[in-house]
């Protein structure tokens, strides 16, 4: 800690003050701060604004204007006047509000994460905001821990300074890489770059989807518009007019299909290249803390305390699988439950880049390339029983419509193709289904579609739970669920032979159902 | 193999069952009523005595073998409930990790004297609970529960 401007309790209590001055003065924001506010103001009453200069043109009031435009300005002016701040060696203090005063208070050992954010407006002027959270508190908007606009390399030494005042504690946990010794400059580590290349993987995840059905679903409402002039001004669709409706409706939803994934694809790329270009992954030297960087417009920068990480979630769905790739996740613990959760370490990458991140992570390789241990010819049984059932019910529904309605039996037909997908299904999630213990860690592998790999600290397991349906008792299986503070809270192997998980509970945490043991 | 935990749940219980169990079988003959009286479908005759037996099978089958299923067991070092009737659910907590330890007695099981117990630990997933156990009981448990949690140290995560 020798950069001087730091406003850290590292910077200590200064020697020689006379008496009656402040030791820890209240500081103010970014002066450059005063640009940004009047802008973000600007945009918030551009409807005013709009409304402003239409009616002022027409109206001929100009100092209308003047108003219109005065008023963000002036409110900005006074929140940088009247927001400061101080860092004690117990607390950091924010006071804001002209009228209404308002002071939030901190205490520095309860500060469990720091989030530097920067807008685009933010990076041009080179600022940015941190956000303090806190292990206690209100979550109001209103009372959230915020300082808006602090030089960008300000903002990283004071989330040095906080998450760290713990300081002159040996490093025994930092692992390789550190640099040890203080005299040297601090430097991170450098986990993970983001690879341009990674793009390629974005439509296969499902968030583009979900944009593009909500995209279709906006082009639908005005659809009946549109088509009905291309139909009846434009006759656009005279090729098609006179055909039949069997051969009209195939060639509409493929249409519709291809329109879909197109833009899925689209939207996919884009939401992948703004939320996560630039994406790095840093541990700080001493090993005590993780960094994540990302973001194309807005840039977050989000810290998480080693100590918190409780395991990882290797997330791996159909799309990814089959070319090879995953995300990575970490199962991060909280005072509240609010505040645990998982914590993007990858992007959807390379499974290799996936393996040696979350081995850099947890600082062993072995439980993310463990072989796992199969659930058994019941949990064969089951997945097979039920993808037929589920396959079987449009078949069924079809049956009944061809019965009990004149619709042709060929509605039928499509519907069978269900049951060779089923049984593909079925075959991979049951490959899927396993799990293992490492010395440290409990893995459980599950799904297909939503396929992942969870891999829970051993010591994270705060209890089990064994749950077992009907279905389940009469085939002596049980779904073993390892309960947890941290992420999910709850990491379920599905479908173990009773006897397997009992003596994979009782090898997991020892101990602890040994005595129930019959 | 996993044994089954020590304690079942106070002897009144089924009777609790069977009353709930009653009246949720209310619902439907009430809606065939009204159906009949307003008109609304045509109820056949067959009806009513196949859900009179579904209902009486219901109402006193579920609650002898809930009986056998609900159990709970304290040591010094864990806590173990056993629950459900058709499907079945074991739960078990170190003592080390128990955050807090509720004791509950609902307006009817102030009248009876039932009470429960809820044990949670820092997971939001599934709490312990031990619900209708006789009051005393009750008493005791969460006493030994407080106590033997205070003697564990640690933050419990």
């Amino acid at each position: 800690m020798s950069q001087p401007p730091v406003p850290g309790p590292a910077a200590g209590l200064p020697p020689g003050l006379p008496p009656g001055v402040e030791p820890f003065p209240w500081r103010r924001l970014d002066p450059r701060m005063l640009l940004v506010h009047p802008v973000l103001e600007l945009l918030k009453f551009l409807p005013v604004l709009v409304g402003i200069f239409v009616l002022g043109s027409s109206g001929g009031g100009g100092y209308w204007q003047l108003i219109g435009v005065g008023i963000p300005v002036a409110l900005g002016v006074v929140r940088f006047l009247t927001t400061t701040y101080r860092i004690t060696p117990e607390q950091i203090e924010l006071q804001r509000g002209l009228i209404g005063r308002k002071v939030l208070t901190a205490r520095l050992d309860r500060v469990r994460a720091v989030e530097v954010t920067s807008s685009p407006i933010h990076r041009i002027l080179g600022l940015a905001k941190v956000e303090i959270g806190t292990a206690s508190g209100a979550k109001d908007d209103d009372d959230k821990f915020a300082l808006d606009g602090l030089p960008l390399e300000q903002a990283r030494q004071m989330r040095v300074a906080l998450l760290h005042r713990t300081d002159p504690r040996p490093s025994s946990d930092a692992v390789a890489g550190a640099t040890g010794s203080d005299d040297v400059p601090d430097e991170d580590l450098v986990l993970l770059e983001f690879d341009r290349r990674w793009v390629r993987y974005a439509p296969l995840t499902s968030s583009g989807n979900v944009i593009a059905a909500g995209v279709m679903a906006v082009l639908g409402q005005f659809s009946q518009n549109i088509g009905e002039r291309l139909f009846d001004e434009v006759d656009a669709f005279s090729w098609i007019k006179d055909r039949p409706l069997g051969t009209v409706i195939p060639i509409a939803v493929v249409s519709l299909l291809v329109v879909f994934l197109v833009l899925g694809g689209l939207f996919s790329v884009l939401g992948y290249l703004i939320t996560n270009w630039g994406f790095t992954l840093l541990r700080d030297a001493r090993g005590r803390t993780f960094h994540v960087r990302r973001g194309l417009l807005t840039t977050t920068e989000t810290s998480l305390e080693r100590e918190r990480v409780r395991g990882l979630e290797v997330v791996e769905p159909l799309g990814l699988r089959l070319v090879g790739a995953a995300r990575l996740a970490a199962i991060v613990t909280g005072v509240k439950a609010s505040e645990s959760g998982s914590a993007q370490l990858v992007p959807p990458a390379p499974r290799e880049v996936i393996d040696a991140t979350g081995a850099a992570v947890i600082d062993v390789a072995e439980p993310l390339r463990l072989p796992l241990v199969q659930h058994g010819p019941a949990a064969r049984r089951r997945r097979y029983t039920r993808a037929l059932l589920g396959a079987a019910a449009p078949p069924a529904v079809a049956v009944v419509l061809a019965l009990a309605t004149p619709a042709d039996w060929w509605v039928v037909l499509p519907t069978l193709a269900l049951f060779p997908i089923a049984l593909l299904l079925a075959r991979d999630r049951y490959r899927r289904l396993g799990h293992a213990l490492s010395d440290a860690y409990l893995v459980v592998r599950s799904g297909s579609l939503r396929g992942r790999r969870d891999l829970l600290q051993r010591s994270g397991i705060i209890g089990w739970n064994l749950h077992q349906s009907w279905f389940q008792r009469r085939a002596g299986l049980v779904t073993l669920v390892a309960t947890t503070a941290a992420g999910r809270q709850a990491y379920a192997a599905h479908d173990i032979p009773e006897g397997l998980a009992v003596h994979l509970a009782d090898e997991a945490v020892p101990g602890l159902i040994t005595q129930f043991l019959a | 193999m996993l044994r089954e935990p020590a304690n079942q749940v106070s002897t009144k219980a089924p009777v609790l069952w069977a009353a709930g169990a009653t009246f949720q079988a209310l619902w439907v003959p009430v809606i065939l009523v009204l159906a009949l009286v307003f008109d609304w479908f045509d109820v056949p005759l067959w009806l009513w005595p196949l859900y009179a037996v579904l209902a009486v099978a219901y109402i006193v089958a579920m609650p002898m073998v809930r009986y056998r299923i609900h159990r709970w067991e304290s040591t010094d070092t864990a806590v173990y409930t056993q629950t459900g009737w058709l499907s079945r659910e074991r739960r078990i907590a170190p003592m080390s990790r128990v955050q807090t330890v509720d004791f509950e007695q609902s307006a009817i099981g102030r009248v009876l004297g039932l009470a429960s117990v809820t044990v949670t630990t820092a997971s939001a997933a599934g709490p312990l609970v031990i619900s209708m156990i006789d009051k005393p009981v009750a008493d005791r448990l969460v006493d030994d529960l407080t106590r033997r949690t205070e003697a564990e140290a640690g933050d419990a995560t």
